[in-house]
């Protein structure tokens, strides 16, 4: 164990230099692709940023609780970014274009490489800016008890945010293993709702859809939810449903995937022509 | 062609539309929360930006006009384009609008028709606004292929695909627009200035006269205006690029 964790830094360290190649072999396209992303990052929560301070917060929001719940989601997808790049996030990409077959080859264990392959530290640093920008700005001004162990539930429930969006994105990638061509952007489509709603306070839903929202697709558990029980606005059990939740949706994504992996290994990939061409 | 080939190359397009809706019921509900707390919603009503709100939505595909030109400059799809006997870019017009009609019979349409269901009054509150707003919205598409055209050139003479340009654009669309926020609820009178630039001719305006939110006439010649500022800008700027076009294939 200590040497697969010894082996995991490694991987790390040899991605992280890599992607710090990849990005500054020309200034001008490092600089193009930072201040792109940057500005990218930032327009994801600009405009719940806009609202939220033109009205003084959002429903039962206050300003600085929607700037803390804005900044939390962003670091959550900044954390995404950096340990999930080159489409190991679009994993159906991978799965449907037949190139799972590269990583299969590499002798290591497949979690092994899916935790390291997609780390690029440099080139997604700064989608990491709006989020930490943003929770700097907020948790001075919200009347927070930030103790040692409420840094520890924020980052609990940062890390159990992240598992879940990931595992989300496996368990729908998945799909690819059985429908390799029509499921290939199939992760893109579940990102795009993921980014684009995780932003909203939930609050003025339906019970029904609220509730698919914290459980079947959880989009809620993204940022609205363990904001709300990081504020104090929810009993204090609430900072455990998210941790909890993530534990469940890994083992569902994990359970899926290894099925469509079997399948996957019994019928390989149809996609490329012998000339190398993708159908 | 590029209608059927919606059902055709990913029968799970369904999911596209089904997520696009939900944020829509979800921007909704926030609005709601708002007028509920202010009474207004900025400077308009609630009804007024519950129905701004949907049109965006059913509308969006020409609100946000985005073909895959650029993409395909990218993954080099554009080679055969040059070979076929008729210009290039308006290829990629004619089958982004296909693309939308689909999209618009099988689930705009009944969105809009279902909209009382939401508590949403689908109705501009004159039939004249209705009228402007179909010109307006050809204005708007005029508009947004230019942009369209424009940085796509763009991603030629960067160099460096089409991740970066796309990506950036959309953002600046996405805040710029008022597609997804009205620009008339945005603090510190940024509104005024957005609205001058070409992003708000592209939603705004006609969101704007479909709501009675805005004056037809001025919002109409700004459309007319930014059309004959970027045509021929992205004109330029395509016969400027094209010649610098290398691909490989990917």
């Amino acid at each position: 164990m200590a040497g697969r964790i010894r082996q995991l830094f490694r991987l790390w360290r040899v991605q992280a230099y890599l992607d710090f190649l990849w990005m500054t072999r020309d200034a001008r396209y490092f600089l193009i692709c930072f201040i792109c992303d940057t500005i990218i990052n930032i327009g994801t929560v600009t405009a719940m940023l806009l609202v939220a301070a033109r009205f003084d917060g959002i429903g039962p929001w206050t300003r600085d609780q929607a700037f803390f719940m804005l900044g939390y989601g962003s670091v959550v997808r900044g954390v995404v970014n950096i340990f999930c790049g080159f489409n190991i996030f679009h994993i159906s990409r991978r799965i449907g274009r037949g190139q799972l077959d590269h990583t299969l080859i590499i002798p290591q264990p497949l979690w092994l490489i899916l935790l390291t392959e997609g780390f690029t530290p440099i080139q997604s640093s700064c989608s990491l800016i709006p989020g930490s920008a943003l929770l700097c700005w907020s948790i001075p001004r919200l009347a927070l008890n930030v103790t040692p162990g409420w840094v520890a539930l924020f980052l609990l429930n940062l890390l159990a945010s992240v598992l879940i969006m990931v595992a989300v994105a496996f368990l729908w990638g998945s799909i690819a293993f059985w429908a390799p061509r029509a499921a290939e952007e199939i992760n893109t489509d579940v990102d795009g709702a993921l980014e684009q709603i995780k932003v909203f306070p939930l609050d003025g839903l339906g019970p029904l859809l609220l509730g698919s929202f914290v459980t079947v697709f959880p989009i809620g558990l993204l940022a609205w939810y363990p904001s709300q029980a990081l504020l104090g606005l929810r009993p204090a059990a609430g900072l455990l449903l998210t941790p909890l939740l993530a534990v469940a949706w890994v083992a569902l994504a994990a359970f899926v995937f290894s099925r469509g992996l079997r399948h996957y290994v019994h019928t390989g990939s149809s996609r490329y022509s012998a000339y190398g061409h993708r159908s | 062609m590029a209608a059927t080939a919606t059902f055709g190359d990913n029968p799970l397009f369904v999911l596209g539309h089904v997520i696009s809706i939900l944020r829509m019921v979800v921007l909704l509900s926030i609005w709601r929360m708002i007028g509920a707390r202010h009474g207004m919603v900025g400077e308009m009503t609630l009804s007024a930006i519950l129905t701004y709100t949907l049109i965006a939505k059913v509308f969006g595909g020409l609100l946000f006009f985005k073909t895959s030109f650029a993409n395909e400059l990218w993954n080099s799809a554009i080679v055969t384009r040059f070979l076929r006997p008729m210009p290039v870019f308006p290829q990629y017009v004619a089958e982004a609008l296909a693309v939308w009609g689909t999209g618009f019979l099988l689930f705009r349409l009944p969105l809009l028709l279902l909209a009382p269901l939401l508590g949403v009054n689908p109705l501009p509150p004159h039939a004249s606004a209705a009228a402007w707003f179909l010109l307006s919205l050809l204005l708007a598409v005029l508009v947004g292929a230019a942009l369209e055209l424009f940085f796509g050139s763009l991603v030629i003479a960067f160099g460096q695909g089409d991740y970066v340009v796309n990506n950036l654009r959309m953002a600046l669309t996405i805040l710029l627009s008022g597609a997804v926020i009205p620009l008339g609820v945005m603090p510190w009178g940024l509104d005024r200035v957005f609205a001058w630039l070409p992003f708000a001719s592209m939603a705004s305006a006609p969101l704007r006269i479909y709501t009675e939110t805005g004056p037809p006439l001025p919002l109409i010649a700004l459309q007319c205006g930014w059309c004959v500022v970027l045509w021929p800008l992205a004109l330029w700027a395509w016969h400027a690029q094209r010649e610098r076009l290398v691909t490989y294939g990917g």
